[in-house]
């Protein structure tokens, strides 16, 4: 009898550990097996289904109230931006504005006079000032009401407490006919007709807006006048959308519908594309582990994008700036893009990443930025610093990925004689904690700035004395100045010099390095043979389902 | 008995203030800012707006007031971090859902577990018995989450035999979809059965009045029918209760990997974007499941078992 | 007056995680010398827990024993003298070996002694936890099973009100209020799995001191005089040692898992220390191309349950023989 339970224990253990060992084995034949929509002609399926994996919950599709990707790449395919960003140039195309003049700090657009809502009227111009205004209205309280401060009276409108209606009134938004909109700018900020293209810009229908409140984005109230129309909405489940056949351009459009389940889980993301079920992921990120072995695989793809991985320093705490210097010279940034995140990401020479207009001037290629180090010279630097920090306390937020880069980096600063103590924190948390100004236990800190608009000027302003993004307790007058001058400067290339300075402040030999840049991001997504020549996911994350066309076989 | 039922029912009623008070206490002390979900700042002027339209600018008394006052009449507000959702609809579109989940496990327990652990008491020390037990140590033993990636790795996608996720939303239908999850959830309380079910029928065969029935001559399968079974069932029914509440309270993980949007799942993510109107609503919500379901344990268990009906323990 | 009916009989191997109150134990006054050999007797009988208790000290000390108290130099030396937060990426995800049993993870890491190294704090956290929740459930069962009444129904009432907040939302909860700047640390983790499972056993302890209380020598102490306090210190809680010993073991798993859990949501310990929690977390991302990271934190949480188990099983028959659940 004893000896029976003991048998049973040895049992229990060895098929515990066969239940491991059996999730070894070979799977290199299902990938393939399961792939779905084989692409041997160019000939477009006869169902044109397109299946794609959202990451995440959008938590509102109210263009004011929208503040993430998924929700902005729903709103980008439900309606229709005054324009759309070509994916290589970045340059704007007329979509529902045919055309647009630039004086000054007036911009007026020509909307098309045949673009209708799904309920039949006209899109006007009043739908944008309506819009625009009730994106800045205070009892909205848009989080991203701050794109439009480029607008005369913006700002102020945002801010008022109470007897708001006069400075309604007086944002510099009009609508000088039905399909003229006249806006006026604080500066001639030559990026504005870009920065349009952002979700939101996007007009909303007043009316419906007005008789159903906040259920106004349902699916059976919903009014919208893009490429699409929301069929369904399973909060947390999925988005289903269909062609909107009285799209001005539909007969451009191919697909007839988008299903969306929505996956947060990264792994499963992976699971469900390999088992056929979807499409496409739509970029939200893969876990980092798996993606050794999904990049040989002929379904990765990956994107470059606007954005920039930095570690930031607290310098109040850090307030040698040769320790600065040191620390930034000691981090190899080689082995973390290729050894760690392995998703083909460029080592960041400055702050403004590849791919912005200009970047061959506004690029500093700095010193202290060397894209696989420079332990020696770190090491002599930080002999001359005195009173090095020998303990410094580096924060992250929870998310996947940045537990191993910090990792990497205490690794890399261990060799200066510094000892890194990494906390992570839960994003909500790590967001206060962060300020400005940061917790004065934050001596080094990570974050990520994805640019709204293709312009440096985006991730520059960062870094000014009043930022609510500065969270390095750096200023610098001189900076600031630069910044206020080049939102007035209508010359490109003069702004280039411009941002060129900007960098220089920060990066150059003499430079104060109040952040170091680690790389410069890019969206590794995974997409099968059916949908992958047409499916792109532009450097600033968003996508174009007019584009897409489903391969059949 | 009414007596009895009564009392715990009124009793109920501080208990949810407390629970109420507790969340909120706790809520409030892990700062943290519901408007902020981006790594873009909010300027002050929307965070006063925000704070304005849902009472945050209030002294926390007031606001602890307001919530009370909610949970009374049933309503919870708008939700702070998903603009434009009411947390009243947003429960009832998701609590079922996790309902509907728990229930399947619930069955899974019971159509594997008690049938298993059955068989084993009925044949100990037997290789069945043994298997029995191995079986219940692995539901046991192994983090639900890795057995739930290979799950869907053997299952979906390499035999593909069900899909990866998702969870099909009304109430009353069912598809392929919901074996994985609910299989992967039952697991442990399956195992737990099994011993529970195995432990108390053996127990049971050892009492005074089995051993007089077998001396009387009484055949076996009556025996087991009639005595041991229903007694058995006593343990078993005291641990269903709680088990049934863990079971839809404690589905985070599962709902998490298989994408299926449920309360626990919402519940997790109402903690970390801090939307207050969520967690506090959802907290008094499962809080009032556990405590229905351990008042319908106390009383079934009075009608099971009439020793216990004397005394007030 | 203790008469083991079961010498003979079957062993039961049940086993109340979510223990419903046990309803009767033995009450017999404590004669100590005999109880506890007697209880060892009957434990080294039962093969299957010696086998446990065994793997379980194997494990223990190979935790210690193979990275080494290598943050306290000088006391012990590690045996293989490898740092296992030593990275080195030109040794990512080498397949084992004689200089790395194991293998090494992606960072280079050797496995052999980051797995003993996470065996250490999943361990220490275990028992650290499970300490804390005795302590708590200990004070708090007893005080409401011994003063009983209003007091007793008022205590378990709030025991319902705790039960009703969900483990998970519950733990972050208490991580985020507890921790050292939301980072988590050893202490931290130990505070929010305690805080977070010591209800059930409260509700054990209270029902034991319940049912002791009737018991006669009970009364006679009472009726000679004695104080609360020396009848609950010298008479019931020496009753309730044995289910206290067993309760350690049967919380072991529930906390180690528990800390499994956290880790996946993101709230694992610190790096580049790892649990084996956190460690299969990882493991769980990089399973398709490296197997060997989710099955060696899987199988190790699994033998230390499993292991935790069979020597709670085995002490309860050792120590409770006549021990029922109701």
């Amino acid at each position: 009898m004893r000896r029976n339970r003991w048998l049973l224990l040895v049992a229990a253990l060895v098929a515990v550990l066969a239940f491991g060992a059996a999730g070894c084995g070979g799977d290199d034949d299902d990938a393939a097996a399961e792939e779905t929509g084989a692409t041997d002609g160019g000939q477009p399926a006869a169902e044109q289904v397109f299946r794609i994996g959202w990451g995440a919950e959008p938590p509102s599709l109210d263009p004011g109230k929208a503040t993430d990707t998924t929700s902005s790449n729903v709103l980008l395919a439900l309606m229709d931006p005054l324009v759309r960003l070509n994916p290589d140039t970045l340059a704007a195309e007329p979509a529902l504005a045919e055309s647009w003049e630039v004086d000054g700090n007036t911009v007026t657009f020509n909307l098309r006079d045949d673009a209708t809502w799904t309920n039949g009227d006209p899109v006007t111009a009043n739908d944008f000032v309506y819009s625009w205004k009730r994106t800045l209205s205070p009892e909205l309280a848009a989080d991203y009401a701050y794109q439009l401060y480029g607008i005369t009276g913006a700002a102020e409108y945002n801010g008022c407490e109470k007897n708001c209606e006069a400075l309604a009134d007086a944002v510099g938004v009009t609508a000088v006919d039905d399909y003229t909109l006249q806006v006026e700018l604080t500066s001639p900020q030559p990026w504005f007709v870009q920065q349009a293209s952002h979700h939101s810009f996007l007009p909303v229908h007043q009316a419906t807006v007005e008789e159903f409140g906040d259920n106004w984005t349902d699916p059976e109230n919903i009014v919208t006048n893009g490429p699409f129309m929301l069929e369904s909405w399973d909060h947390d489940a999925s988005i289903n959308m269909v062609k909107n056949p009285n799209y001005r351009d539909a007969a451009n459009v191919s697909l007839e519908r988008i299903e969306g389940p929505i996956i947060v889980d990264g792994t499963t993301r992976v699971q469900s594309f390999e088992a056929g079920e979807i499409d496409a992921l739509d970029g939200a990120g893969l876990p980092p582990e798996e993606i050794e072995r999904l990049k040989t695989e002929p379904y990765y793809e990956q994107y470059p994008a606007l954005g920039t991985y930095y570690y930031g320093f607290n310098t109040k705490n850090i307030s040698d700036v040769n320790e600065r210097k040191a620390l930034s010279l000691a981090i190899n940034r080689k082995i973390i893009t290729d050894e760690i995140d392995r998703t083909g990401r460029d080592q960041a020479t400055g702050m403004t990443p590849k791919g912005i207009e200009g970047f061959d001037v506004i690029n500093p290629n700095s010193p202290w930025l060397p894209p696989e180090g420079d332990m020696e010279e770190a090491q002599a630097l930080y002999a001359e610093v005195q009173n090095p920090h020998s303990k410094i306390n580096l924060f992250h937020n929870d998310a996947p990925g940045h537990k191993e880069i910090a990792v990497a980096v205490q690794d890399m600063w261990k060799e200066l004689g510094v000892e890194t103590t990494i906390k992570a924190q839960e994003w909500a948390q790590y967001l206060e904690f962060l300020g400005p100004p940061p917790n004065k236990a934050v001596d080094v800190y990570r974050l990520g700035w994805i640019y709204d608009f293709p312009d440096a000027i985006n991730g520059l302003e960062l870094f000014t004395c009043d930022s609510g993004n500065n969270n390095t307790n750096w200023c610098n007058k001189d900076y600031d100045a630069l910044v206020e001058q080049a939102k007035s400067e209508a010359d490109a290339n003069a702004r280039w010099e411009l941002y060129r300075q900007m960098e220089g402040i920060m990066f150059d030999e003499d430079g104060e390095v109040p952040l170091t840049p680690i790389m410069w991001y890019t969206y590794p997504n995974l997409e099968n043979d059916a949908v992958r020549d047409t499916f792109f996911i532009s450097p600033l994350d968003q996508i174009d389902f007019t584009k897409v066309v489903v391969q059949g076989s | 008995m009414a007596a009895f039922i009564l009392r715990r029912v009124i009793w109920t009623i501080p208990v949810i203030l407390l629970v109420i008070l507790m969340t909120f206490g706790l809520m409030k002390n892990i700062g943290g800012n519901p408007f902020r979900k981006t790594d873009r700042a909010v300027t002050p002027q929307t965070q006063a707006n925000l704070e304005r339209k849902f009472n945050l600018d209030k002294p926390w008394y007031q606001q602890y007031a307001l919530y009370v006052k909610g949970v009374f009449t049933f309503d919870f507000g708008p939700s702070l971090a998903q603009p434009g959702r009411d947390v009243n609809e947003y429960v009832k579109e998701q609590f079922p859902r996790s309902i509907k989940l728990g229930l399947l496990a619930f069955v899974w327990a019971i159509l594997l577990g008690f049938p298993a652990g059955v068989i084993a008491a009925l044949r100990p020390n037997s290789i069945v018995d043994y298997s029995v037990m191995f079986f219940s140590n692995i539901g046991f033993a192994v983090p639900s989450f890795l057995v739930a990636t290979l799950l869907i790795y053997y299952f979906a996608v390499k035999i593909d035999l069900v899909p990866t996720s998702g969870w099909p939303l009304g109430f009353w239908s069912l598809d392929s979809r919901v074996l994985l999850p609910s299989f992967a959830l039952g697991l442990l309380p399956m195992a737990y059965f099994a011993r529970l079910v195995r432990g108390s029928m053996l127990e049971t065969f050892q009492q005074d009045y089995v051993r007089t029935a077998r001396a009387k001559g009484l055949r076996y399968r009556r025996i087991v029918g009639l005595h041991v079974l229903r007694n058995s069932l006593i343990p078993v029914v005291t641990a269903a209760g709680p088990l049934l509440g863990f079971l839809i309270t404690g589905s985070f993980i599962i709902e998490y990997i298989f994408s299926i949007p449920g309360i626990g799942r919402g519940f997790v993510s109402g903690v970390q974007n801090r939307d207050y109107s969520v967690v506090m609503a959802l907290t008094v919500l499962l809080s009032l499941v556990v405590i229905v379901a351990n008042l319908v344990v106390d009383i079934l268990y009075g009608f099971l078992d009439p020793r216990t009906r004397e005394t007030g323990r | 007056m203790v008469v083991d009916r079961r010498e003979t009989a079957l062993e039961i191997a049940g086993k109340t995680p979510f223990a419903p109150e046990i309803g009767e134990a033995a009450g017999a006054p404590v004669r100590q010398s005999s109880l506890w050999r007697d209880a060892f007797r009957r434990y080294t009988r039962n093969k299957a827990a010696v086998a446990s208790g065994v793997i379980f000290i194997g494990m223990c000390l190979y935790c210690l024993l193979i990275p080494g108290f290598w943050k306290i130099p000088g006391i012990w030396t590690s045996i293989f003298d490898i740092d296992p937060n030593d990275a080195d990426f030109g040794q990512t995800y080498l397949s084992p070996s004689l200089e790395h049993p194991f293998g090494t993870d992606g960072f280079g890491r050797d496995l052999f002694t980051r797995t003993a190294l996470g065996g250490q704090i999943s361990i220490a956290i275990g028992f650290a936890a499970t300490f804390a929740i005795l302590v708590i459930g200990v004070t708090y069962g007893s005080i409401s099973g011994f003063v009983g009444g209003r007091l007793d129904n008022a205590m378990m009432r709030f025991l319902d009100a705790l039960y009703g907040l969900p483990y998970l939302p519950f733990a972050i909860l208490t991580i985020q209020i507890v921790s050292d700047q939301g980072a988590v640390d050893f202490k931290t983790m130990v505070i929010a799995l305690a805080i977070a499972s010591w209800f059930t056993t409260a509700r054990i302890v209270r029902g034991q001191i319940m049912t002791l209380k009737q018991n006669d020598y009970v009364r006679a102490a009472k009726a000679v005089g004695a104080r609360w306090y020396r009848v609950l210190s010298r008479h019931l809680l020496p009753n309730t040692l044995g289910i206290l010993i067993i309760a350690v073991f049967l919380e072991l798993p529930g906390v180690v898992l528990g800390e499994a859990i956290l880790s996946f949501v993101g709230l694992g310990i610190n790096p580049p220390d790892a649990s084996w929690g956190s460690m299969a977390q990882e493991g769980r991302e990089a399973y398709r191309l490296h197997p060997i990271e989710i099955v060696i934190p899987g199988v190790a949480i699994a033998t230390l349950v499993i292991c935790a188990n069979f020597i709670a099983d085995g002490l309860r028959d050792a120590l409770d023989p006549r021990t029922r659940e109701t």
